[in-house]
């Protein structure tokens, strides 16, 4: 039997600084949102409260940028990387940025499939900036997933009633 | 010069992607603004609140079958490859070998243990347990398993005669104990508070018990221990939580031109069962002027029952009899998903994490890109 | 990459590395401590070795320098048996 199970029997006190350490913040129980739906607005503020304290604590994980605008952008025309993300969010966020009428031009690329780097491109007509349409967009998208959520969970429930 | 406003058969045009005999049409999405001049196709959430809508068709344990009506591919498409990718699952990630005699390698065996799925308390599962993340200083890593973030399991089985045999018997199972290594041969060994959230009915078990692991013979022994973490499928496919999550669009078959009698048996022979099915043509239909059912009074015709049981084959474009008459197309926003679950999660609540897991990928990107700017 | 390494316990100068394939897929590398090493079964001195015969698979315990043939059946190919050492993979 390896050494490893003897030192499980260390009692951890949940939300102590081990555990939170331990794990990356997408994952944190504390702001899943997706198990209460019904308390959405309490984990979310519970949930950043948490984010603030790790991103000081620790500086390798939570603290990686993620974005950022490559060389050679204006305020109207920019070019965004993004680190670990692909076609599932590229898309995604493609789309919801095209339906800003703002937008000149939006398109995502991922330079190499080796690399998990997925570049989004944003040009815009005069009167807002490049950086303001993609949040804009992320911001769209959080809104679309809330509006999923409620319609399905009516869904199931009302299909739960029917059956 | 003021723009028309689009009619509803247009409107219904442009949802319907054409699928002919040899090519597929007006595939991509085009309710962008400015695509259409004079009309106003920007992001609304009420305008989309109005047109969303969900209808679920099969709602079991672990299969879900439901649609969703007025999204977007690229929005559809992002579901589908979170819930197969992002939903975190516990398998098995560590085996110890202290003695494998079996013909099964040590690594062979290690893979087909990974592979198995498990199930648990739901609560035990999702909130009690969190990641494990090897430690970067090698000799540190035996006093990284807590109980919030690793699960033992232990296999052990040898094989012996059983002299309890009918003599003359040849099937391996009776004339051997042990002789097969199934998964529910896995015992489940709870540490600190585990046994709080993982105890009877919620205890760690494999989905399916009568998996084989591998077979034995007199004097085989295996002996192993291993340790579950939490994972997802984008790192290894073990942890992905469906045994494949996956959508079709919504078929649409339109009969331009009646067609009757003979034909109209032959066209529903095209379609799966359940498709196409045949009525009379009554005396007020073959009354009508150039509708085609002049005279054909008393015959059947075929008519669309249920499109969405059509696996859209194409066989029906490849007679000549029915040329012109039908069109064939796919609704561009109907999506109908089919989530199978392999046991850890429900169907129902894989969507709805894939959907908060996306949710909260876009808010954290939007921190992410407050902060740049600064 | 290991930090223990392995000594032959009959006490000859030789270090050698104990351990299985390094990289890929199905790495694996042996838990090298000598306090876990299992001496049950091995002969009262702790250092005789256990071969299997190769025609009648009995356990034929053999001293270093003994010859090399198995008691039952006189049979002089042996083989040696797994190893006591634990050894760890990954389930992938």
């Amino acid at each position: 039997m390896p050494k490893a199970r003897t030192k499980k029997d260390e009692a951890i006190e949940p939300g102590s600084d081990i555990v939170m350490d331990e794990v990356p913040t997408s994952h944190q129980p504390e702001t899943r949102d997706g198990m209460s739906v019904d308390d959405d607005d309490v984990d979310e503020e519970g949930g950043d409260l948490e984010m603030d304290e790790n991103e000081e604590e620790e500086e390798e994980e939570e603290d990686v940028q993620r974005v950022r605008i490559l060389p050679g952008s204006t305020p109207t025309a920019a070019s965004f990387e993004f680190l670990n993300e692909g076609h599932t969010l590229g898309n995604a966020l493609r789309y919801i940025i095209m339906k800003n009428p703002d937008v000149e031009f939006c398109a995502y690329a991922i330079p190499h499939p080796s690399e998990a780097k997925m570049n989004v491109r944003i040009q815009t007509f005069e009167g807002t900036t490049a950086t303001q349409a993609l949040e804009k967009g992320l911001q769209d998208l959080q809104e679309l997933c809330d509006v999923v959520t409620d319609k399905f969970v009516e869904a199931r429930d009302k299909f739960k009633a029917a059956a | 010069m003021p723009h028309k406003p689009p009619t509803k058969e247009e409107l219904e045009r442009r949802k319907i992607v054409g699928i002919n005999e040899e090519t597929i049409t007006d595939v991509a999405s085009s309710d962008y603004p400015l695509h259409y001049p004079g009309e106003e196709h920007s992001w609304d959430i009420d305008a989309f609140r109005r047109g969303f809508s969900i209808q679920f068709h099969h709602n079991d344990p672990f299969e879900a079958s439901f649609s969703l009506i007025g999204i977007d591919a690229s929005i559809a498409n992002a579901f589908r490859r979170t819930m197969i990718a992002d939903i975190p699952t516990l398998a098995i990630e560590t085996v110890f070998i202290n003695n494998n005699t079996s013909v099964i390698q040590d690594e062979v065996l290690s893979h087909r243990l990974g592979l198995i799925p498990f199930k648990g308390g739901h609560e035990g599962l999702h909130k009690f347990l969190k990641w494990w993340r090897k430690p970067t200083d090698e000799t540190l890593v035996n006093s990284s398993y807590y109980d919030y973030n690793t699960v033992s399991l232990r296999l052990e089985i040898q094989c012996e005669h059983n002299d309890k045999a009918a003599p003359g018997e040849t099937d391996p199972t009776k004339l051997y104990k042990h002789a097969h290594v199934y998964a529910r041969d896995i015992e489940f060994c709870p540490v600190g508070r585990q046994d709080r959230y993982f105890s009877g009915a919620d205890t760690i078990a494999p989905v399916n018990p009568d998996i084989l692991i591998a077979k034995l013979r007199p004097g085989q022994e295996i002996s192993l221990s291993m340790h579950m973490h939490k994972g997802v499928g984008s790192d290894h496919a073990k942890f992905s939580p469906v045994a494949t999550a996956s959508y079709r669009l919504m078929p649409v078959i339109n009969i331009e031109r009646p067609i009757l009698g003979a034909d109209a048996e032959k066209f529903a022979r095209c379609f799966p069962r359940g498709v196409i099915g045949l009525k009379k043509v009554t005396a007020k239909e073959a009354a009508q002027e150039g509708s085609g059912y002049e005279g054909h009074e008393g015959e059947v015709k075929a008519v669309v029952v249920d499109p969405m049981r059509d696996t859209v084959s194409r066989e029906c474009l490849r007679h000549e009899e029915f040329k012109g008459k039908v069109k064939l197309g796919r609704r561009r926003d109907h999506f109908i998903y089919l989530v199978e679950s392999t046991g850890q999660w429900e169907s129902d609540a894989i969507f709805l994490e894939a959907v908060a897991h996306l949710k909260k990928r876009a808010r954290d990107l939007e921190k992410q890109v407050v902060n740049m700017v600064r | 990459m290991s930090r223990e390494e392995y000594q032959i316990p009959t006490g000859s100068a030789s270090a050698s590395v104990g351990g299985g394939a390094g990289a890929g897929a199905g790495g694996s590398s042996s838990y090298n401590a000598p306090a876990v090493r299992d001496y049950t079964g091995s002969g009262a001195d702790g250092g005789t070795m256990y071969y299997m015969c190769g025609d009648c698979a009995v356990r034929v315990p053999l001293e270093k320098g003994a010859a090399i043939r198995c008691q039952k059946c006189g049979a002089r190919v042996l083989y040696k048996e797994r190893t006591k050492r634990m050894v760890q993979f990954e389930a992938r």
